[in-house]
């Protein structure tokens, strides 16, 4: 089905094709293979395949622009994809998400050579694709690795959590402490380095199919992105267009739930009639379809803000992103239910969005903490 | 001021005090006794809890991921061990009797740590109710024998109960739609028994319960009046098991599917039957199987609540201590406003819903199913009487048809419906309210914790994976919402019918 993004701009139209024929022939087939333990496991073919298939259809480098290597797309093109992706399994558009962050904090940093340098010289996946800590705001974890510096370039030492493609990609983008400086930095981080410890993937909620890992560092080489201490600034001006991203994930997830749930409706009888025929569950069916419905177009809308520029555009991305991600989280409880005993078994799919939307809830940093910096920012 | 006969018009009419306010009436009238046992109950739950679960049961749920096959074999074995399986077995049965409302203070102490194996501790007591409310002495004396039998052996025998079927779900709790619903397995009528076909899917503990009590239908058409309830045990001749269900959460706790094909179970195994029905009452059969089905469910709903409030438990307590390892801009969390009323919402849902379910519990102790146990005489003649009592004077008693005639009299005949009604709608609603706010506390626990909260060894993601059966087994929490209406609010609205739009 057209997406929302696609009938408001139909300049989207072959994306759209591309990766919804991607989705359909690539990913569904394996979903359920995908998720299944041990987590993230890169040592089958399948997986690696995959990855290496999205990087040769360009989604990788979807916002990242043509004179790096990238197809130099807007915020909607990324939106659309990442829906689509997400109605299959949203373990890839966390993939592509994680992709096009790590791409904007570099380029937020004005970090060219480094641009250059990683996505001019990438030949597979593996080196195009950056792994980067998609689930936090640096600012507000705990521990992050100090920074020292080293000849022409830094080291890190330290320990990053929840490293996303830690285990698989050749670069990440980390957030570390430069001594006796305020804030946070970015730096390169080559992951073949002596001095990386990854750890086994992490056993995570959902999103199986994307490896997690938590990283050690013991005088890791690094080479800073932008200017020291600046960390906060690229994430917040990366984060800011990169919010409507992760309600995109969402949206997906509940028109998967949604078209799996009145599917099933349609099949399944009780009391000699078919469900979808009972008043109450055509009641969450409906309360589905209007939290799905409403999510997509408030996507579409906040993408189609945000390249107008309108003002205050990145109070709307995180508004967005703090509200669909409440709505898919009640939408995918609700599709397991439809589906009763059915649903909460692996050989259906809503079982497995039930566990993504709240893994997707938890990108770019906790609920409570986006709500307040929005309204601090609404305040100031 | 008002006179007594006043007061007594207007407390009588509909909403009638005493139902509306149950804990105020019967709370006062229990046996004081009960709460020194409950708290014994809850102490060992603890105990069990610190030495066993907690060092155990997240590698046991990664195990469960390792080899989807993976069956708790060893925790069945220590459970049985710690006497769980006989300890609310009646006395009368050879059990250890306690009584049977301690069991969900005792659920939701194992739940709050882990809802795997709460289940695989207390599902069995779906199977002793399903037993027991069918009222048939003989049947639960033999089958509860071997029960009693398995502790002092140390091999473990438990009882599972099998009522869902492929096609049958929501179908199969209700008499009203079990004619309309696709219903398929049968029971024949042969001589000296029946014969079994069909298959019966989402069964806990399936393959580790030597017994299981079936439901099966001599006309499949008209399943309300012909149910026949049987007791199949673990290599009966036809019965063997299908695939092992693959779950999302509480894997620690197997689902198996049961299959039956020409499976004849002898007539001393029918716990009850449309012909066994008729010997003790007059009432129509389809009454008596709607009776027996509300009285098992009004036992197990506000356990399935208690899981619930298990679960909202196990995600308040990983939040507080979330909340007291971090800072947030260099200062506790846990001194943030915001914070703090995020856990005393959390802690409130824990709390209502330990309300909801005791208040299930207090209607069924004495208004329904255990009314006859918790008498205070009854209650203290009975805790105070020496094995050896039961043993020579009432066992020889429960083999006799008296035996049946009575249990079968008290439970499924005398019982008024106004109670029957107030139990299991309380049992309803406690089940979907504590089981919604189950999810809720994860929902808040998760957003609070943010990435931290997604991993395994934190536990939450787990909760969260494991609490969403609960809004669906024992009837899906939309069926509890019928059944709320059917039986606490459809009764003062004549013109009201239930599952007829």
């Amino acid at each position: 089905m057209e997406a929302v993004l696609t009938a408001l701009n139909k300049d989207l139209k072959p994306f759209e094709d591309l990766i919804t024929s991607f989705s359909k022939g690539q990913l569904k087939p394996h979903v359920e293979e995908r998720d299944r333990y041990p987590f993230g496991d890169l040592d089958t073919s399948v997986n690696e395949e995959a990855f290496n298939k999205i990087y040769e259809l360009g989604f990788l480098g979807t916002m990242l622009p043509e004179k790096f290597g990238g197809i130099g797309q807007g915020i909607s093109t990324l939106c659309m994809m990442l829906g689509h992706v997400a109605e299959v399994d949203a373990s890839y558009s966390l993939i592509i998400f994680t992709s096009s962050m790590s791409q904007q904090i570099i380029l937020e940093a004005g970090a060219e050579r480094i641009a250059e340098k990683i996505f001019l010289g990438a030949k597979t996946a593996k080196d195009y694709l950056v792994a980067y800590p998609s689930f936090c705001n640096p600012g507000q974890l705990v521990t992050i690795p100090k920074a020292s510096p080293a000849g022409k370039g830094y080291t890190l030492s330290g320990k990053l959590d929840y490293l996303v493609l830690g285990n698989f990609s050749t670069w990440a983008v980390i957030p570390a402490r430069v001594a006796d400086t305020p804030g946070y930095s970015y730096f390169l981080v080559d992951l073949s380095d002596k001095g990386v410890r990854k750890g086994e993937p992490i056993f995570s909620l959902g999103l199986h199919a994307c490896p997690i890992v938590d990283a050690t560092f013991d005088n890791a080489s690094a080479q800073l992105i932008g200017e020291e201490g600046a960390g906060e600034r690229y994430f917040d001006a990366a984060s800011k267009v990169m919010h409507v991203a992760t309600a995109s994930i969402s949206s997906g997830i509940m028109k998967g739930s949604l078209k799996e749930a009145v599917d099933y409706a349609k099949e399944r009888e009780q009391g000699g009639r078919a469900i979808v025929n009972w008043s109450e569950i055509r009641m969450l069916l409906a309360n589905m379809a209007v939290k799905s419905r409403a999510a997509e177009m408030c996507v579409a809308e906040t993408c189609q803000g945000i390249e107008a520029r309108i003002r205050d555009w990145g109070v709307y991305s995180a508004a967005t992103a703090i509200m669909v991600h409440e709505l898919a989280c009640e939408v995918v409880t609700d599709g397991v239910q439809v589906l009763g005993g059915n649903g909460y078994m692996k050989d259906y799919g809503q079982e497995k969005r039930y566990r993504d939307a709240r893994q997707v809830q938890a990108l770019l940093g906790t609920a409570p903490l986006k709500k307040l910096s929005l309204i601090r920012e609404i305040i100031a | 001021m008002l006179s007594r006969s006043d007061v007594k018009s207007k407390i009588s009419r509909y909403p009638q005090f005493t139902d509306a306010t149950i804990s105020l009436h019967y709370a006062p009238r229990m046996p004081k006794a009960m709460v020194r046992e409950t708290q014994e109950v809850v102490a060992v739950a603890r105990k069990f809890n610190d030495e066993v679960v907690r060092p155990y049961y997240l590698s046991l749920d990664r195990k469960t991921h390792e080899d989807p096959d993976f069956m708790p074999l060893e925790l069945v074995k220590k459970a049985n061990e710690w006497g769980f399986y006989t300890m609310w077995v009646p006395k009368i049965f050879g059990g250890q009797g306690y009584n049977m409302p301690s069991l969900s203070y005792f659920c939701e102490e194992i739940a709050s740590v882990c809802l795997g194996v709460a289940n695989v501790l207390c599902v069995h007591y779906l199977g002793v109710s399903g037993l027991m409310m069918a009222g048939n002495t003989a049947v639960v004396k033999r089958v509860m024998s071997d029960v009693v039998q398995g502790e002092k052996t140390g091999e473990p025998c438990l009882i599972a109960l099998a009522i869902t079927e492929p096609t049958a779900g929501t179908d199969v709790e209700e008499v009203d739609l079990e004619d309309q619903g696709k219903i398929t397995c049968s029971a024949k009528k042969v001589k000296g028994g029946y014969v079994v076909n069909g298959t019966k899917i989402f069964i806990s503990m399936g393959r580790l319960s030597k017994w299981t009590v079936l439901y099966g239908y001599t006309n499949l058409k008209k399943a309300s009046e012909t149910t026949v309830v049987m007791l199949v045990k673990q290599g009966m001749k036809g019965f063997t098991y299908g695939t092992h269900e693959n779950k999302m959460g509480q894997r620690i706790c197997p689902a198996d599917v049961l299959e039956f094909e020409d499976c004849f179970v002898p007539d001393e195994l029918v716990a009850l039957d449309p012909e066994k029905t008729r010997r003790f009452t007059r009432q129509k059969v389809r009454d008596i199987n709607m009776r027996h089905i509300d009285y098992i469910v009004s036992i197990t709903r506000p356990a399935v609540g208690s899981f619930g409030t298990g679960a909202a438990r196990g995600a308040f307590e990983a939040a507080l201590k979330f909340a007291n390892e971090h800072e947030l801009d260099g200062k506790p969390m846990i001194n943030a406003e915001w914070v703090q009323c995020r856990l005393a919402e959390m802690y409130s849902n824990m709390r209502l819903g330990r309300l909801a379910y005791t208040e299930a519990n207090l209607a069924n102790q004495h208004r329904g199913v255990y009314n006859l146990l918790q008498m205070k005489p009854m209650y203290y003649y009975l805790k105070s009487l020496p094995k050896a009592y039961f043993d020579t004077v009432i066992s020889p008693l429960l083999d006799k048809p008296i035996g049946t005639w009575l249990l079968s009299k008290w439970y499924l005949d005398w019982q008024k419906p106004d109670d029957q009604h107030l139990c299991t709608g309380l049992g309803s609603m406690a089940k979907f309210n504590c089981t919604d706010m189950g999810i809720r506390n994860c929902q808040m626990a998760l957003e609070i914790m943010g990435q931290e909260g997604m991993r395994h060894e934190g536990g939450v993601e787990k909760i969260l994976r494991d609490a969403k059966l609960l809004q669906i087994y024992e009837g899906t929490n939309q069926l509890n919402r019928l059944n709320v209406f059917k039986s606490l609010i459809a009764p003062a609205c004549p013109k009201a019918k239930v599952f007829e739009e």
